[in-house]
């Protein structure tokens, strides 16, 4: 970090968090030269489009992903590429180790291994004493075959490793994927937290936000709307039309959890125009929107527990009496509910806000007005393609804007300190051929990263809020977290080589700070710099 | 709340900030030693020299500070404070009341015809009874909005309905309680990465959740120290910040270790001692830290704690089951406070950003509502009664015919805390909660 340019009056950490952000972002602060400052040492138009392109369409630069960026005619025709790319991945599995693979079972076997959990907790009533499966587990040791009584958490820590190791290995998942994977679970979030969402999570993440991470936006929300994970996490599948019998004769009826924040975070938005009239008339029309234990999607329109009255959602009407009955016999009941997310799937102001939202994670937390407007016509225009979108959006000036940063999230960090040392880690655990054979190597760094991201107040899956978080500096950039990055980037990289590659991305006073320190410590110095806290 | 809010950057310091920074920066070393945070020796000394210095502080010195424990998630009030009274509430709550007093375990502990406590509120009973601990049944914020991002946001900043950023008003209070050249945090947050109560141009110490906080990591590691200042050593804004952050992280780990090594026992040893709760963790943990952080650092005026998991939408059970589960922790959290926080003038405000339904809904849980509960505790408060109205649960008297009405702007109850307890002007209190009113029938919350 060139010292001379930033000049904040701040001490204060408060304001140096707000202001930091604000000119720690945009470097012409003082006016200075603007190719100088995080992370160059040449100022050429090329470098900053690569650092742009690995650190933001991926999560940061590895030996493997700059090989890759440098093989295409230029950063911003590789960004471009991706597209395409990530779109054909997005329809094939993810490529997983074999001992990761039970977290993407089909939902019928995941609903049988909680079902199990439960019998075998209620039998044994496992206490939090030693207990060596769960302490694998923990250590991303899936090698052995788990206890029935740590289902749950053997799942979430699969697709912990999965996320991480897809984020940081351009050999293994197509970079824009992960991104875009990460963007879609975030905007329709649910957390690994609650119990009986736990199991589903990886699942949700791969069938949901990754399959449909560059389709139809109201494919996307279809499908999180009738997953077990989002059923569960908002309370829908419990949801039934009011005064509807349940056991014991007891009488159950409408919650309103899902609905809500349907509307109010996944599309429209707090302002974007409805009522908590519309919230309740939104709740009765998806009653029977409930979980199967043994459907493939593990779905299912439970027909008895509908509201069949008329409601009335943002002015438009549904009534199940009115439609036809489809030919699976689910009849116009589950209609309306599809008939209402893709209303507000199509809706304006759902476009302006997921176009808002993408501009941010990818472009700058202020993006401009003419951008977001740009992005929400495009998807307007194209009914909801996501790829048409993120088309609009990296050919956009903004995003190569080499002035404009974004501060790394703890997931950006982590992710593009994974990324920048895999090939050094894994070289050094005697290495491993075939990416993603096993995750051998990598399980102290998944470990490591896991811990960081609780610590940092970002746990993997683990945001408790629909809302998501955000990804803004001005949440992020706090004095203290800054240490603690460091202490994560120097544990990592410990016996880690010097990451040569990486040089060219630092600055000269970066790299003449760290060429005299002791060798051992050069790797975690480099990822702990300034030049490696923002993409 | 939608989750794009924007922060824009707050208004350029004035000259006074920008001098005192250059001069510390240029110190050299401004991150060698924690020599700009208070030392416990310097504590009544730095307490004195505050005395003076701005009328907010006058007469009110160390003795006065202000802890917020924010209940994120809109904590249902109605199983807390319940109003065993009412027979609406039976009625509405067929599956989910807390079981009438009569004495025995697992009902409601009778506060008075009227109300009573949760039986896993049981520790606070003897606080009540003391008179140091009372309640506002239907406080809340005017504006009518049952989002949680939206209500927290009104509640942090102080001006409901404002959904554009703005200064949390726990910074603007630190920024009246402080010294105008201060850099010594007056007001620390434990828990939260950055909550926006404590956003602002005042200096505010943040603190991570749990044993994080005990730990001075790789700054704190000669080896490792040096070599990470110099990549921070320019005049930049994030190098400013890492050095801060690396001198505060440092500073407040020692000070959380010494505490636990003074007293001679960990901090489990502690509470198992103390009431046999086994392992501190959670808010319980955070409220001890804070305690200790405030004991040592007699600066620090204003403390921020939170707690999540109170949406309960689904199976919250009664006397037993989840909900219950967190109001036990909140009462340990509680029970640790008043121990660290009982002086003349402190005070503790417990509070969440609306309440729920007063019917159960579909899935023995509730929804969003709209009034709550605030509890108070303090020497100054005027406890072992409720305040205000209370106007029951018939459907005619419920805020759409749902939740509990509020009754009492939780701005007209801050004042009358502030007023009291901080000796803050209306002016003052003003620029904390821009165009409130007072609420004259909440004057005798607070003993004169």
């Amino acid at each position: 970090m060139n010292p001379s340019i930033v000049r904040t009056p701040f001490l204060n950490r408060r304001t140096a968090l707000q202001v930091t952000a604000a000119s720690f972002l945009t470097w012409a602060v003082t006016g200075s030269n603007s190719a100088q400052g995080l992370g160059r040492s040449t100022a050429t138009a090329t470098s900053a489009d690569l650092w742009r392109a690995v650190s933001r369409v991926g999560y940061g630069p590895s030996e493997a992903l700059v090989r890759s960026v440098q093989a295409a005619p230029s950063p911003r025709a590789w960004a471009l590429q991706q597209i395409d790319l990530a779109r054909a991945a997005s329809q094939s599995p993810p490529r997983l180790a074999p001992d990761l693979a039970d977290f993407n079972a089909p939902l019928p076997r995941i609903f049988a291994g909680a079902r199990a959990e439960r019998e075998a907790r209620a039998k044994t009533k496992a206490t939090a004493g030693a207990d060596t499966d769960a302490d694998a587990s923990r250590r991303m040791d899936f090698s052995n075959p788990r206890a029935p009584e740590h289902f749950s958490r053997t799942m979430a820590q699969q697709a912990a490793a999965w996320r991480l190791t897809s984020a940081s290995q351009p050999e293994l998942e197509n970079p824009l994927l992960a991104r875009m994977t990460e963007f879609w679970f975030n905007h329709l979030n649910v957390y690994v937290g609650k119990g009986a969402v736990r199991p589903f999570t990886g699942h949700y993440v791969v069938n949901v936000a990754r399959t449909h991470a560059l389709g139809r936006f109201e494919d996307l929300l279809l499908a999180s709307a009738r997953h077990p994970a989002m059923l569960l996490y908002l309370d829908q599948a419990r949801s039934v039309a009011n005064g509807t019998r349940g056991p014991q004769g007891s009488t159950r009826g409408l919650n309103e959890n899902y609905a809500r924040e349907l509307m109010e975070l996944h599309t429209l938005g707090v302002d974007g125009g409805y009522t908590q009239t519309d919230v309740r008339e939104l709740a009765r029309v998806l009653t029977g929107w409930t979980v199967s234990q043994s459907d493939a999607g593990g779905f299912q329109f439970a027909a008895r527990l509908h509201d069949t009255g008329t409601k009335q959602v943002l002015g438009r009407v549904f009534n199940s009496e009115a439609g036809p009955a489809l030919k699976d016999g689910s009849g116009s009941g589950q209609r309306e509910g599809e008939d209402a997310i893709r209303m507000l799937a199509r809706h304006p102001s759902t476009a302006r806000r997921v176009c808002l939202r993408l501009a941010q994670f990818f472009v700058a937390d202020t993006p401009s007005a003419a951008l977001v407007k740009a992005l929400s016509q495009t998807f307007l225009a194209s009914q909801g393609n996501i790829s048409a979108v993120m088309r609009a959006l990296l050919q956009s000036a903004e995003f190569w804007n080499p002035e404009s940063r974004l501060f790394k999230t703890p997931m950006d960090f982590a992710c593009s300190a994974l990324a920048a040392t895999h090939q050094a880690r894994e070289g050094d655990a005697g290495g491993r051929a075939g990416a993603g054979s096993d995750i051998g190597a990598d399980r102290r760094g998944l470990v490591l990263t896991l811990g960081f991201l609780n610590n940092a107040g970002q746990p993997l899956h683990g945001w408790q809020t629909p809302d998501g978080y955000r990804t803004d500096a001005a949440t992020w950039l706090v004095p203290e977290a800054l240490t603690r990055r460091a202490d994560f980037a120097l544990a990592l990289a410990r016996q880690t080589p010097a990451l040569d590659f990486l040089l060219p991305f630092l600055s000269e006073a970066t790299r003449s700070a760290i060429a005299q320190e002791k060798p051992a410590l050069q790797a975690g110095l480099m990822l702990a710099s300034p030049d490696f806290m923002a993409k | 709340m939608p989750t794009f809010k924007h922060r824009p950057p707050a208004n350029p310091a004035t000259p006074t900030r920008r001098q005192l920074l250059h001069a510390l920066a240029a110190s050299g070393s401004f991150w060698a030693a924690p020599a700009l945070w208070a030392q416990p020796e310097n504590a009544i000394n730095t307490g004195a020299a505050h005395a003076g210095s701005t009328g907010a502080t006058g007469t009110f010195g160390t003795e006065s500070r202000l802890i917020v424990v924010f209940l994120r998630g809109a904590y249902d009030g109605l199983s807390a404070l319940v109003p065993h009274g009412d027979a609406n509430y039976y009625a509405l709550r067929p599956s989910i009341a807390i079981a009438a007093p009569d004495g025995s375990a697992q009902t409601t502990l009778k506060l008075d015809a009227t109300f009573g406590l949760h039986p896993a509120l049981a520790g606070l009973l003897p606080l009540w009874q003391q008179g140091v601990l009372g309640a506002i049944p239907c406080a809340g914020s005017p504006d009518p909005t049952r989002s949680h991002f939206d209500a927290q946001h009104h509640w942090e900043l102080g001006i409901p309905g404002k959904s554009s950023s703005g200064n949390g008003w726990m910074n603007t209070l630190a920024s009246l309680r402080g010294t105008p050249a201060a850099t010594k945090p007056v007001a620390v947050g434990v828990g939260e990465a950055n909550p926006l109560i404590l956003v602002g141009t005042a200096p505010v110490q943040l603190v991570p959740k749990g044993q994080a906080a005990t730990r001075q990591g790789a700054v704190g590691d000669p080896r490792t120290r040096e070599a990470l200042m110099k990549l921070y050593a320019g005049q930049d804004s994030l190098s400013q910040a890492f050095r801060n952050g690396a001198d505060s992280r440092m500073q407040t780990a020692q000070t959380l270790s010494a505490d636990m090594a003074a007293t001679g026992m960990d901090s489990a040893q502690m509470l198992a001692a103390s009431n046999g709760a086994g392992n501190p963790q959670g808010l319980l943990l955070d409220a001890q830290h804070l305690g200790t952080l405030m004991r040592q650092d007699r600066n620090l005026r204003l403390g921020f704690l939170s707690a999540g998991g109170w949406d309960t939408h689904a199976n919250q059970g009664a006397a037993s089951g989840s909900l219950a589960n967190n109001l036990g922790n909140l009462a340990r959290a509680l029970v640790q406070l008043r121990r660290d926080f009982s002086q003349a003038n402190d005070v503790v405000v417990v509070c969440s950003e609306f309440g729920r339904t007063s019917a159960e809904n579909g899935t023995r849980g509730t929804d969003h509502g709209h009034g709550n509960t605030l509890w108070l505790m303090g020497n100054r408060v005027h406890g072992g009664r409720w305040h205000g109205t209370w106007s029951g649960l018939a459907q005619g008297n419920l805020h759409e015919g749902r939740d509990l009405p509020v009754h009492h702007d939780f701005r007209a109850v801050l004042a009358q805390v502030l007023r009291t307890s901080q000796g803050l002007s209306g002016a003052e209190i003003d620029r904390l909660f821009p165009g409130f009113a007072w609420d004259k029938s909440l004057d005798g919350l607070m003993r004169a």
